[in-house]
C-alpha cells in the first residue's frame, strides 16, 4: 500500500506542487468522509489539481496504474458520494472555483465545477439573473457536485432540478479525453448525454466545466407561512394548492421537531407548538403574486391552518428560508447525530407514509424529524441518534432502510435528490431488478470499462443484491402480494 | 370524449424483439409513421406499436401522466385539457395520428421550449425493451428521482435506437389562464436582441419567433400577469393568439411549404444571423432557426459549428444524391467528434448489442 | 459527529469541553463556504471543518506534527464559520483547546519561537510598543517600502473634553491603539460628550490579553485580564454605566473574561461583572439620539459615501451586525455596496505578521470589495483592521467615531 502511495505521489509531484499531493495520514484523515460522516475511509492519496491539463495527467496515470479515482467538490454529499477508496486517489476540485464567463444576453454562465452554488447567483445578481436550483446546502455545495448528484432544492417544483438548468458540460473521460456534452444552444447533436451524465455520481466522467442556465430574478417573491395542528391538514392544503393550478416557487413542510431546531438556529419566529408548518412561496409579476397569495391563503385557512403569516419584506422572506435551509444541521440541537433520508412519494400518500414513519420511529426507539419538499413529494426524514452509543447508528440505518422501502411500496423512489452514494446501495436492489441493474452496469462500461471512476457507488453489484436477497418492488407491488411478510 | 382504448402489448412486443435479437434481424420501430420523414432512412422488419395503447396512470393533483407508446397524442392532450393541464413542451404532431412513443423518440418540442423546458425535461420515467428483448423500467412516476443513471431522459430524441418505448411518464403543468400574442415589425438583428432582452427580464414569456419581418411574442400565465406584461411591452395584438404558434409548431406556416431542403439550426439564442444564403425563420427566441436553402451541407455545418451550434437536415426536400459522391445521402444529423462518436457507439452497444433497433437511423 | 476522545484528555475540563463541541459538528461543510483561508487555498485542511477534524484527530490521541500546527496557525480566528454554522459549534473554544494541545506537543522552529515571543513581549506593553513605533516613524526613510506602509504617520492628539457629565463610562485604552491612533479614544470622548456622557480612563489598565491568548499563552493572558479587572474595579464600584470598547478585537476578548476566568476563585465573579458591563462603542451609540449628528451633516450638503468594513471580532466574534450601519445612516451618511462583507481583511491581530502571504492576499481582496463602489471614505471599528487597510488603501480609512467626530466639528463651525 505505502509503496503504491509513494510511486503514485512521485508521478503526481512531477506536475503538481508539494501542497497539492497529500500522502501523510495526518493530512489524509480530514478527507476520510464527506457530509455523511458515518462512513469513513482514508484515501491512498489526495490530489488538488488546478487545471484541466492536470486532471488529464492524473487520469492517465491512474488508468495506466489501474488506480480508482473518487472526485470531491465541497464534500457536502449526504449520501457518501465522495467517500474515498482505500486504494484510490481522491481528486479534489476545490481549486476549480472560478466563474469563467457570464453571458447576460444568452443568460448563461460558464463555471468551474468547484464554484459554490450560491456564488453563481451572487455573481449574476447585478444582471438581474440567477441560477435557480437551490439545494439547502447551496451556501457551500459545489456546482460540479450538484451536476453529479442532479441536486434539487426548495425551488425545484417550479424551476426544475439541476438537469433542467444546465446547458453544457465538459468532462474528462477515463481515456483522458476532453468531451463537450450538450450544445451552446438548447440542445446538442446525438444522444442526450448531458442528461445521462447529470446525476451519474461521478461514475461516467470527471466534470471539469459547466455552462449553467440563468433565469431572470422574479419581479416579486412572497412567502406565506402557515401552521397546522395536524400534519394531515397541511398535506391536504398542499394537494389543493397544486390542484388549483398554482405552481408555487417553493412549497415546504416541517414537522414539530424540525421547526423547533430551525427556530433555535435562525429565530425566524416559526410557531413552536404546531404539528407542522408550511412555507409557500409565490413569485412572478407583482399583480400575479398578490392575486395568488390571497388564493393560497384562502386554501390554507380552508384546511384549518391555525395561523398564517406573510413575510413583510425581503429580510423576513430570506429569514424564513434560512431556517428551512439550515434545518438539517440544526437538528443536532435536538440530538448529537442525524441520518437523513431522501425518499420521494406520490403526494397523495403523504399522510399514510408519515403515520407509518412515526410507527417505525416508535418501533426503533429513535426520534425522527421530518423536513419535506411537499410540492414535489420529496421527503427528508431525519433520524436522530447518538453515534457514541453503541448500536444506535446501526439501528438508524436499519430504520432508514425501512423508510425507503416504504417509499417504494407506495410507488415512490429511494432518492429524490441526494443520490445513492454508498448508503442506499441496498435499497437499489429493491428498486431495480437484475436486468435493470445489468443495464446500468453496461452504461457504466460504455464510459469506464475498467471501473476506475468512483467504483462501488450508486449502482450495487449483482452479487451484493443476491447476497442481500432483497425483494424487488415494482411500482408499489411486491411479487406475490398474498404472502404475509414481517 | 371517447374512452381511450386500453391494451397492453408488452408480451408480444417482447417476444418479437427477443426473436429478432436471437436471429439478428434489424427492426424498424414505428407508430403511425407521421414523422418517418425525419432521420436517416432505414430498412428493417416492421415493429408497430399502435396496438400498445392506453393511459396507465393520471392523477391531475400529482401532475404526472403515464401512457403507453401507441396512445394517440391528441387523446393525451385532450385528457389533460379536460383537467386544466397540458404538456409543458407543446409537442409538434406532424400528423393527426401522432403517437406518444413517436413523440418521445423524436424528442421534438414546440415554441414553448425555451421557457417551459424541452420534452426531455418533462420525462420522469420509461418502461422499455432493450435490444436484447429485456423489459426494463427507469425513472419513475414521481417528480424527483435520482436513483440510477437517468436512462429515461436518454430515450428522448434517441429515435428508438436504444430501446422500444412501452410506457412513458411525464410531468404535466397547469394550463395558463390566458395567452396573448403581440406582433412587431423588426429586422432580424433587432428581433434577436429584442427576444433575448425580454427573456432576461420578468416577463411571462412563453414563445418568441421571427418570420417575414415580424417578431411575435407570446405571453402566458394568470390574467393579471399577462395583462400587466402586455402593457409594458409594445406590439400589436395578434388574434387569435394560438393560430400562428400552431402553424409554426406543425410546419403548416407558408414558410415551410417548399421543396427546398429544410435545416434546423441549434444556436445560442443571441447569435447574430449566420451568413448562409437562404430563407430564415427564428423560433425559441433565436435558439432554434429554420433555414430553407440549397447550399451544400458542409458549408452550412461549418458555419453553424463555428458559431458553436449544430445543424440537422430536418427535411430532405429535393436534396437527394446530387451533393454526395457515390450516391450516398447527406447525413441528417451533425457529425460528431471522434471521441463523442465513440461514446455513442459504445452506448448503443450497451443497450442494443446486435444493432437491431432502428439501425443507422441516428448515426451510422 | 462520532468521537472517541482519548481517555486521558477526556478527564480534563478542556477535554470534556472539546468533546461536547465536537459532538455538535455534523460535518456539513457550510463553514468552509465562508472561510477566508479555504477560499484562498482550496484545501480541506485549511477550512474550519478540516481544522476541527485535525483537532479531533489530535485529541483522540493520534500523533501530531508540524503539519497540523501549520493548518491551525493559518486560521485567522475570524469566526465567520461560527456565524455560518447551523449546528452552533463553538469553533473558537475548540480552536483554543486544539492550539494549546498541539503547541504542547509540537516543537516550533527557533525562528518561529522568537517571532512569537517578541510579539508577546512587545505588543501588549504600551511603552515598549510606543518606543519602537516612534523609532520606526523617525527612521522610516531607511525602512523597506513594505514595512513603511505598515507604519502610520504620527497623529497630533486633539484635546480630551474636560466638561463633567452625570453619565459616566469607562474606556479601555488598550496597548497599541494609544500609540498608533490616539485620536480614536479622544474622538470617542468628544462624541460621547456631545451626547452628555463623560468618558474616563483607568490608568493602570492595559492590554486586554488577546495577544497572549491567541499565541497559546493563556496564563500570561490571564495576568493581563486580572490587571485590568483590578484597575477597573474601583470605577465599577463607583457606578460607571459601561466599559466602552473602541477596538472590537479587545471587546470580543473582554466580553469573554467571565468565561476565561471562570475557574479563578478570586476573579470569577468580578470577571463576569466586567464582561456584562463591556459594550462596543456601537452598542452605546445606537441607543442614543443621533439626529444631532444628522443635522450637522445635512448642513454640509451632499452626504458622504462611506464603505463600512465590519471587523470579524465585531460581526462574528461579538455578533454585532447591522448596528454600525444603522448609526452611520442615522448620522446621515450613505453606505456603499460592499460585496463579501463577511470576509476577513487579513489583519487578525498578529496574523498580518506571522502569516504575511495569506494576510496580504486577503487585504488585496478586501480592498477591492471595499473600493468597488468608489466610497469617499472607508470606516471600521478596530485598530488592527484600520491600520491594515490603511497600509494598502487608496481611500482614507477612519474609525467610525473619528468620522462622527469630524462631522461634529464641521457642523459646529458651520453653525
Amino acid at each position: 500500500m505505502s509503496e503504491n502511495r509513494n510511486t503514485l505521489s512521485k508521478q503526481f509531484l512531477q506536475f503538481l506542487p508539494d501542497n497539492a499531493v497529500l500522502t501523510h495520514n495526518e493530512d489524509l484523515h480530514p478527507y476520510e468522509c464527506d457530509g455523511l460522516s458515518a462512513y469513513r475511509q482514508v484515501p491512498l492519496v489526495v490530489v488538488i489539481p488546478e487545471t484541466i491539463e492536470h486532471i488529464v495527467r492524473i487520469v492517465n496515470i491512474c488508468r495506466k496504474t489501474n488506480t480508482p479515482i473518487v472526485c470531491r467538490g465541497a464534500g457536502t454529499s449526504v449520501s457518501g458520494g465522495a467517500l474515498p477508496l482505500e486504494n484510490g486517489v481522491l481528486l479534489s476540485l476545490a481549486k476549480f472555483n472560478r466563474i469563467l464567463n457570464i453571458d447576460p444576453v444568452n443568460r448563461l454562465a460558464c463555471v468551474q465545477p468547484g464554484v459554490r452554488n450560491l456564488a453563481i447567483s451572487q455573481a449574476t445578481q447585478s444582471y438581474g439573473l440567477y441560477y435557480a436550483p437551490d439545494p439547502s446546502s447551496q451556501i457551500a455545495c459545489s456546482i460540479g457536485g450538484n451536476v453529479a448528484e442532479n441536486a434539487g432544492g426548495v425551488h425545484c417544483l417550479k424551476y426544475g432540478l439541476t438537469v433542467h438548468n444546465i446547458l453544457q458540460l465538459k468532462i474528462v473521460t477515463i481515456e483522458g479525453e476532453l468531451l463537450t456534452l450538450g450544445g451552446s444552444g438548447l440542445d446538442g447533436p446525438g444522444y442526450d448525454l448531458l442528461a445521462l451524465l447529470t446525476g451519474s455520481e461521478g461514475m461516467l466522467g470527471i466534470i471539469v466545466e459547466i455552462v449553467v442556465k440563468l433565469l431572470p430574478v422574479p419581479e416579486c417573491a412572497s412567502v406565506v407561512l402557515a401552521a397546522f395542528d395536524e400534519i394531515e391538514h397541511a398535506g391536504n392544503a398542499v394537494t389543493e394548492i397544486i390542484a388549483s393550478g398554482i405552481i408555487p416557487a417553493g412549497l415546504e413542510m416541517m414537522d414539530r421537531h424540525a421547526t423547533r431546531a430551525a427556530e433555535e438556529y435562525v429565530h425566524a419566529g416559526y410557531p413552536d407548538n404546531a404539528a407542522a408548518i408550511l412555507l409557500c412561496e409565490l413569485d412572478g409579476i407583482k399583480e400575479e403574486v398578490s392575486a395568488q397569495i390571497s388564493q393560497v391563503k384562502d386554501i390554507l385557512l380552508k384546511h384549518r391552518a391555525v395561523q398564517t403569516r406573510i413575510a413583510k419584506d425581503e429580510v423576513e422572506r430570506q429569514l424564513l428560508w434560512a431556517g428551512r435551509k439550515g434545518a438539517f444541521p440544526a437538528v443536532v440541537r435536538l440530538a448529537p447525530d442525524y441520518y437523513c433520508m431522501d425518499g420521494t412519494i406520490p403526494r397523495r400518500k403523504l399522510a399514510f407514509v408519515l403515520n407509518r414513519i412515526s410507527e417505525l420511529s416508535e418501533e426503533y426507539q429513535l426520534a425522527i424529524a421530518n423536513v419535506f419538499h411537499a410540492g414535489d413529494g420529496n421527503l427528508h426524514p431525519l433520524i436522530l441518534y447518538d453515534a457514541n452509543k453503541p448500536g444506535e447508528l446501526h439501528r438508524s440505518e436499519e430504520l432508514g432502510g425501512k423508510i425507503l422501502e416504504l417509499c417504494l411500496e407506495v410507488g415512490g423512489t429511494i432518492t429524490g435528490e441526494h443520490g445513492v452514494g454508498v448508503e442506499k446501495l441496498n435499497q437499489m436492489c429493491v428498486q431495480f431488478d437484475t436486468l435493470e441493474l445489468s443495464q446500468f452496469h453496461a452504461i457504466k462500461h460504455a464510459f469506464d470499462p475498467d471501473e476506475l471512476l468512483n467504483p462501488g457507488k450508486a449502482v450495487p453489484s449483482l452479487h451484493r443484491c443476491a447476497e442481500l436477497g432483497a425483494m424487488h418492488v415494482h411500482e408499489g407491488k411486491l411479487p406475490f402480494p398474498d404472502i404475509e411478510r414481517f | 370524449m371517447n374512452p381511450i382504448i386500453n391494451n397492453d402489448d408488452t408480451v408480444q412486443l417482447q417476444e418479437l424483439t427477443q426473436n429478432a435479437y436471437a436471429k439478428k434481424i434489424p427492426l424498424r420501430i414505428f407508430g403511425s409513421d407521421t414523422k418517418s420523414f425525419y432521420g436517416n432512412k432505414i430498412q428493417g422488419h416492421p415493429l408497430c406499436l399502435v396496438n400498445h395503447v392506453g393511459i396507465v396512470d393520471y392523477e391531475p393533483a400529482e401532475l404526472v401522466l403515464t401512457a403507453r407508446a401507441g396512445t394517440k397524442l391528441r387523446e393525451i392532450e385532450a385528457l389533460l385539457h379536460s383537467a386544466g393541464q397540458m404538456l409543458a413542451f407543446e409537442p409538434p404532431y406532424f400528423g393527426e395520428e401522432a403517437t406518444w412513443g413517436g413523440t418521445v423518440a423524436c424528442g421534438f418540442s414546440g415554441p414553448r421550449r425555451p421557457y417551459a423546458g424541452a420534452l426531455r425535461d418533462s420525462i420522469l420515467g420509461v418502461r422499455m425493451i432493450n435490444g436484447k428483448g429485456e423489459q426494463l423500467r427507469f425513472g419513475g412516476k414521481v417528480i424527483k428521482n435520482v436513483a440510477g443513471y437517468d436512462a429515461s431522459r436518454l430515450m428522448a430524441g434517441a429515435l428508438g435506437t436504444l430501446g422500444i418505448l412501452l410506457d412513458i411518464s411525464v410531468k404535466v403543468i397547469p394550463r395558463p389562464q390566458l395567452e396573448m400574442t403581440l406582433v412587431l415589425e423588426q429586422t432580424p438583428e433587432e428581433a434577436i436582441t429584442y427576444m433575448n432582452t425580454l427573456a432576461g427580464g420578468p416577463v411571462p414569456l412563453s414563445a418568441a419567433a421571427y418570420v417575414d419581418g415580424q417578431v411575435l411574442i407570446r405571453l402566458s400565465g394568470t390574467q393579471a400577469a399577462v395583462q400587466a406584461a402586455a402593457v409594458k411591452i409594445s406590439g400589436q395584438e395578434h388574434e387569435p393568439s394560438s393560430s400562428f404558434w400552431q402553424q409554426l409548431k406543425e410546419h403548416s406556416h407558408p414558410f415551410f411549404s417548399t421543396e427546398t431542403p429544410l435545416w434546423r439550426l441549434s444556436l445560442l439564442p443571441g447569435s447574430p444571423m449566420l451568413k448562409i444564403p437562404g430563407d430564415w425563420m427564428l423560433d425559441w427566441g433565436g435558439a432554434q432557426r429554420w433555414l430553407k436553402t440549397n447550399e451544400p451541407a458542409n458549408l452550412i455545418r461549418d458555419a453553424v459549428q463555428a458559431a458553436g451550434g449544430h445543424a440537422t437536415l430536418f427535411r430532405q426536400g429535393e436534396l437527394k444524391d446530387q451533393q454526395m459522391k457515390d450516391g450516398e445521402n447527406t447525413p441528417v444529423f451533425h457529425p460528431l467528434s471522434k471521441p463523442l462518436a465513440s461514446v455513442h457507439e459504445k452506448l448503443k452497444t450497451a443497450f442494443d448489442p446486435e444493432y437491431i433497433l432502428n439501425r443507422n437511423q441516428l448515426y451510422t | 459527529m462520532q468521537t472517541s476522545i482519548d481517555k486521558l484528555i477526556k478527564l480534563t475540563q478542556p477535554g470534556q469541553e472539546a468533546d461536547a463541541i465536537l459532538r455538535k459538528c455534523v460535518h456539513c461543510g457550510f463553514c468552509n463556504a465562508t472561510c477566508p483561508t479555504y477560499q484562498l487555498l482550496g484545501d480541506e485542511l485549511d477550512g474550519p471543518r478540516g481544522r476541527i477534524y485535525l483537532i479531533k484527530q489530535a485529541l483522540e490521541g493520534n500523533a501530531v506534527t508540524r503539519k497540523t500546527q501549520t493548518h491551525l496557525d493559518r486560521c485567522l480566528n475570524c469566526l465567520a464559520c461560527e456565524t455560518t454554522c447551523p449546528s452552533g459549534v463553538e469553533y473558537h473554544r475548540l480552536l483554543d483547546i486544539g492550539r494549546n494541545w498541539v503547541d504542547q506537543h509540537v516543537q516550533r522552529s527557533a525562528y518561529d519561537n522568537v517571532r512569537r515571543k517578541l510579539l508577546r513581549g512587545i505588543l501588549p506593553y504600551k511603552r515598549r510598543f510606543h518606543f519602537l513605533l516612534s523609532l520606526g516613524q523617525m527612521m522610516s526613510f531607511i525602512l523597506p517600502d513594505a514595512v513603511k506602509r505598515a507604519i502610520p504617520a504620527r497623529q497630533i492628539r486633539s484635546p480630551w473634553p474636560d466638561k463633567q457629565h452625570q453619565r459616566k463610562m469607562l474606556v479601555l485604552d488598550g496597548c497599541v491603539q494609544p500609540s498608533l491612533a490616539p485620536n480614536i479614544n479622544t474622538a470617542t470622548a468628544r462624541v460621547l460628550a456631545a451626547l452628555g456622557i463623560s468618558l474616563v480612563k483607568a490608568d493602570k489598565a492595559g492590554c486586554c490579553g488577546a495577544v497572549s491568548w491567541h499565541l497559546s499563552a493563556p496564563e500570561e493572558a490571564r495576568v493581563f485580564m486580572r490587571q485590568n479587572i483590578d484597575a477597573w474595579w474601583p470605577f465599577i464600584e463607583a457606578g460607571i454605566e459601561a466599559i466602552v470598547m473602541t477596538a472590537s478585537g479587545c471587546g470580543s476578548v473582554v466580553k469573554e473574561y467571565g468565561a476565561y476566568l471562570a475557574d479563578d476563585k478570586n476573579y470569577a465573579q468580578k470577571a463576569r461583572r466586567v464582561s456584562e458591563l463591556t459594550k462596543d462603542i456601537s452598542e452605546i451609540l445606537v441607543n442614543e439620539d443621533l439626529s444631532f449628528f444628522n443635522n450637522t451633516i445635512k448642513n454640509i450638503g451632499k452626504p458622504q459615501r462611506v464603505a463600512f468594513h465590519a471587523p470579524c471580532t465585531l460581526q462574528h466574534g461579538q455578533k454585532i451586525t447591522g448596528v454600525v450601519e444603522t448609526i452611520l445612516q442615522q448620522a446621515g451618511y450613505e453606505l456603499t455596496h460592499v460585496p463579501d462583507a463577511h470576509l476577513c481583511c487579513g489583519s487578525a491581530g498578529t496574523y498580518s505578521i506571522l502569516q504575511k502571504d495569506l494576510s496580504q492576499q486577503l487585504l488585496i481582496n478586501k480592498l477591492k470589495s471595499l473600493e468597488n463602489d468608489h466610497p469617499d471614505v472607508i470606516v471600521t471599528m478596530n485598530i488592527g483592521c484600520l491600520n491594515h487597510l490603511a497600509s494598502g488603501a487608496n481611500t482614507k480609512v477612519l474609525h467610525v467615531v473619528e468620522l462622527l467626530e469630524k462631522g461634529l466639528r464641521q457642523g459646529k463651525s458651520l453653525n
